[in-house]
């Protein structure tokens, strides 16, 4: 009985060193060290102001948007190839919608939601209920969202609505007080509307993962599927709504895509999909489903984004060897990945039952 | 038929293609009674439960539930019914936390949102009612198979069950866990619960049970009292035949000229096994006894080129040979059926037709595969000889019973003629019937003059079939017996001669 008095307790300080955040704490360490890296090497450049990391947002919120879909996605052990697809057909569509048809922006936005929402739906429940691999459903919905794009346009359109304009051009800019007056920093640091939308979308992420059913629901089917069924969670339906919210995210990304270039394109974000994969597996998230977390995801699209950026600071470099270190990196987490998920496999080994005999 | 029966089950009829897996079995569960399910493998008691649990569906026959009839539609259906199962594989979600495991899908809420907070405080006030003083915090990975197997009951508990299904729940647990569990069925069955319990082992049930029912072959043998039967009758009337029909062997006939069919002197391996010195004769069978750790898995493993022997020489069929790899072992005529046979033998999504393929196709190499006509040809001999239980060859091996499992495996070795086979546990985890099968099927073999190594950890097997028994104990060869006059005693005071101090491990 004695015993039992200490699990009443547990501190703070082990449930943050609980073994299960790992990947996470390795994202973030990779990214402190990158950063401080770039500070040390480019910070004569200007590598440290504010900009600098501002702009790992704003040049990348429409990635970080989409990551927060696919990191569900990959959570239940499926994969969404249609993200970048869905995301340019957005475009498309606002871009058609507005130049050509002369439709007020936001009916092809509630539009676009209708269509990318629909097709995650659909594709959802030809994964769970034909029991179609989500690779080749997702590889299908890609070919249709991208031959799509294409029907509407060949050409690049460009967007003028007054209203794509005040969003895009809105922006909060960073002041500090000098000499008792607030100005700007310099150089001038700023969010925008997308970095907005991106920090919703992950509020919102975070909050349906960690405090909802449906998103507990994501956890255990990546875990065991099988088990979750036999649990009674309603397996089918989760997965769905899965692919149906990664449908949303992926026409939000368009969204912010859109209001970034101001165009649409049929050829825009081509690959963007395994892009958006990548900032979610070197955030922790397992592709074998399970495991994974938006706090992780939100420093893997900043990892993914520093690259470049330092590469820019460089100067000299070719923008190809960002791709290299991108690779390089993604190879580095999924070594990790198989180092712990190896080693907590170990763990079970030694911890044998602590019984108290009454 | 008492009337106050919390579940009765009447004329329950299923119809599965070509097969009537149960033909008209009753069953009835009192509250507060735990009640034993047993029948060989393929006997209908899976189909009994599933047909209870929703996932199959029944052709005749009805379920009432304290008076009430139900149609149980899918194991959530049932759940919500209060009948909760617990399976022998543990079917709960490794990433996530003890506690979430015990409360996912019914997660207590605050405000719209879960309240993890209470999820941790309850988790923790049921593992201490299991007596067990485990951070609920931690992935359930974390911890071994009888805390997940605690874990999983303590889920089907807290649903607020009234009938508790435990299919084969101690098959992975030791003596204390065992106890442990028996523990909390007690208080389960004094709290009124109705608890159907299945399993191999024939201790437990008598250790357990109030009541037990009998399935052979999808037919109700019967249902009894506890007190009202013995061991000896629960096993005939399980298999159907007198339990000393079924064991009626005979040892090996060796001629004392039979020629050595394999020689190992000296034979060993750093970490492994040291200097062990084996003979065995054509047509003979030589038992390897012994703990968990003792030794006997090395060694055949040593013997097979599985792990590579460092000292000592190795004679087969009267020549030299250097054994590098258990291909070269393959090659020159051994074979090699592992312990666990879910995870070295059996490939659960190739057909039986392909697992008994495997082994020769491996040995003539893959520039020559055999055609489908041999391989029907393999198959078709094996399932007949070894009279495995499937409507075909092709159906996929993960869904037959374990001893049929078994026996594919076994055909799997047979199937490559070799001349001396080494067997690691081949009973284990299968009912009395099959066990005896297997044995009679190595003895058969001997006759037609392969060698047999027979490791296994139940005494009495090892000593009704084998020529000589050898004793391992501390990865050494401790003892070498004639099976004729040995007695497990015997063997049993050789083990413990050394296990007084390096503690003995439950068996």
């Amino acid at each position: 009985m004695k015993k039992n008095q200490y699990i009443g307790r547990q501190s703070m300080i082990s449930r943050i060193l609980n073994p299960k955040f790992i990947m996470v704490y390795a994202t973030i360490a990779l990214f402190l060290i990158i950063y401080l890296f770039g500070a040390l090497a480019y910070g004569n450049k200007g590598f440290t102001t504010l900009r600098t990391f501002t702009n790992l947002f704003v040049d990348n919120a429409y990635y970080g948007i989409s990551a927060v879909g696919m990191t569900m996605v990959l959570i239940t052990g499926g994969i969404d190839l249609s993200v970048g697809a869905v995301a340019s057909l957005t475009g498309m569509f606002i871009a058609y919608g507005t130049s050509v048809l002369g439709l007020h922006p936001l009916i092809c936005i509630v539009f676009s939601m209708i269509v990318g929402v629909g097709l995650g739906l659909l594709m959802g429940w030809v994964i769970h209920y034909l029991n179609v691999p989500p690779f080749i459903t997702t590889l299908t919905g890609m070919f249709l969202a991208r031959g799509v794009c294409s029907l509407i346009s060949r050409e690049s359109i460009e967007i003028k609505h007054a209203m794509i304009d005040a969003l895009s051009g809105w922006r909060v800019n960073f002041m500090h007080l000098k000499d008792g007056q607030w100005v700007k920093v310099k150089p001038t640091a700023f969010i925008n509307f997308n970095v907005l939308l991106f920090i919703a979308v992950l509020l919102v992420g975070m909050y349906l993962l960690q405090r909802t059913r449906f998103g507990r629901n994501i956890y255990a089917i990546g875990g065991n599927e099988q088990s979750a069924k036999l649990m009674g969670l309603p397996v089918g339906k989760t997965k769905v709504l899965v692919y149906g919210f990664n449908g949303m995210c992926s026409v939000l990304a368009g969204i912010a895509y859109a209001l970034y270039v101001k165009s649409g394109w049929n050829l825009s974000l081509q690959g963007a999909e395994l892009d958006v994969i990548t900032c979610a597996v070197i955030g922790g998230t397992l592709l074998t489903g399970g495991v994974g977390y938006m706090i992780g995801t939100l420093f893997g699209v900043l990892l993914k984004s520093i690259i470049p950026a330092l590469i820019t600071f460089n100067g000299n470099l070719l923008s190809w060897w960002g791709k290299i270190a991108t690779g390089l990196l993604l190879l580095l987490f999924i070594l990790i990945q198989k180092i712990v998920v190896s080693s907590s496999g170990a763990n079970k080994m030694k911890s044998k039952a602590k019984v108290t005999k009454e | 038929m008492p009337e106050n029966n919390l579940l009765e089950m009447k004329q329950i009829e299923i119809l599965f293609p070509g097969v009537k897996a149960l033909d008209k079995v009753d069953f009835s569960l009192r509250a507060g009674e735990i009640h034993s399910l047993l029948g060989e493998n393929g006997a209908g008691k899976s189909t009994l439960i599933k047909c209870l649990t929703g996932v199959h569906r029944m052709d005749t026959g009805t379920i009432t539930l304290q008076g009430k009839e139900i149609h149980p539609q899918s194991p959530q259906h049932a759940m919500e019914l209060g009948i909760s199962t617990v399976y022998q594989e543990v079917n709960l979600c490794p990433n996530l936390t003890v506690a979430e495991n015990i409360f996912v899908g019914r997660q207590p809420m605050r405000h719209g949102q879960i309240d993890w907070r209470t999820i941790t405080k309850r988790a923790k006030e049921l593992m201490a009612r299991f007596h067990l003083n485990i951070d609920v915090s931690r992935p359930l990975s974390f911890y071994s198979t009888a805390i997940q197997q605690m874990v999983a009951i303590a889920r089907a508990v807290d649903i607020k069950a009234k009938i508790l299904i435990l299919d084969e729940p101690t098959s992975s647990l030791d003596d204390n866990e065992v106890q442990l569990l028996f523990g909390v069925m007690r208080e389960l069955k004094a709290e009124g619960m109705g608890i159907i319990f299945i399993t191999h082992f024939l201790d437990q049930v008598f250790a357990i049970s109030d009541r037990l029912t009998i399935l052979r072959n999808g037919h109700l043998v019967g249902s009894f009292d506890i007190s009202e039967i013995s061991k000896v009758e629960l096993v005939t009337q399980m298999i159907g035949k007198d339990m000393n029909t079924i064991f009626n062997l005979r040892r090996a006939d060796v001629a004392p000229d039979a020629p050595f069919m394999l020689t190992a002197s000296h034979i060993g391996a750093p970490g492994q096994v040291n200097d062990i010195s084996i003979t065995l004769k054509k047509g003979e069978l030589i038992g390897f006894a012994g703990l968990l750790g003792s030794g006997r898995t090395e060694t055949a493993e040593l013997l097979f080129g599985a792990t590579r022997m460092t000292s000592g020489q190795m004679e087969l069929d009267g020549k030299q040979t250097d054994i590098k790899k258990p291909y070269d072992a393959l090659m020159r005529g051994m074979a090699f059926c592992p312990e666990d046979r879910k995870r070295d033998g059996i490939i659960g999504d190739l057909s039986i037709r392909e697992n008994i393929s495997l082994a020769v196709q491996a040995r003539r190499g893959f520039l020559h595969p055999l055609s489908l006509k041999e391989q029907n040809r393999l198959a078709d001999k094996y399932i007949e000889a070894l009279g495995i239980a499937t409507p075909d060859a092709e159906k996929k091996i993960g869904e037959l019973s374990g001893g049929n499992q078994q026996k594919v495996i076994l055909a799997r070795w047979m199937a490559t003629d070799p001349k001396v086979l080494i067997l690691d546990e081949p009973t284990r985890g299968i009912d009395i019937g099959a066990k005896a099968e297997i044995q009679r099927l190595m003895l058969e073999m001997c006759g037609n003059g392969v060698s047999v190594i027979f490791i296994s950890s139940e005494l009495d097997e090892i000593i009704r079939c084998s020529n000589r028994i050898i004793v391992m104990r501390d990865r050494e060869k401790v003892a070498e017996l004639d099976g004729e006059t040995c007695t497990q005693e015997k063997i049993l005071s050789i083990i413990a001669e050394g296990a007084a101090t390096a503690g003995g491990e439950a068996q």
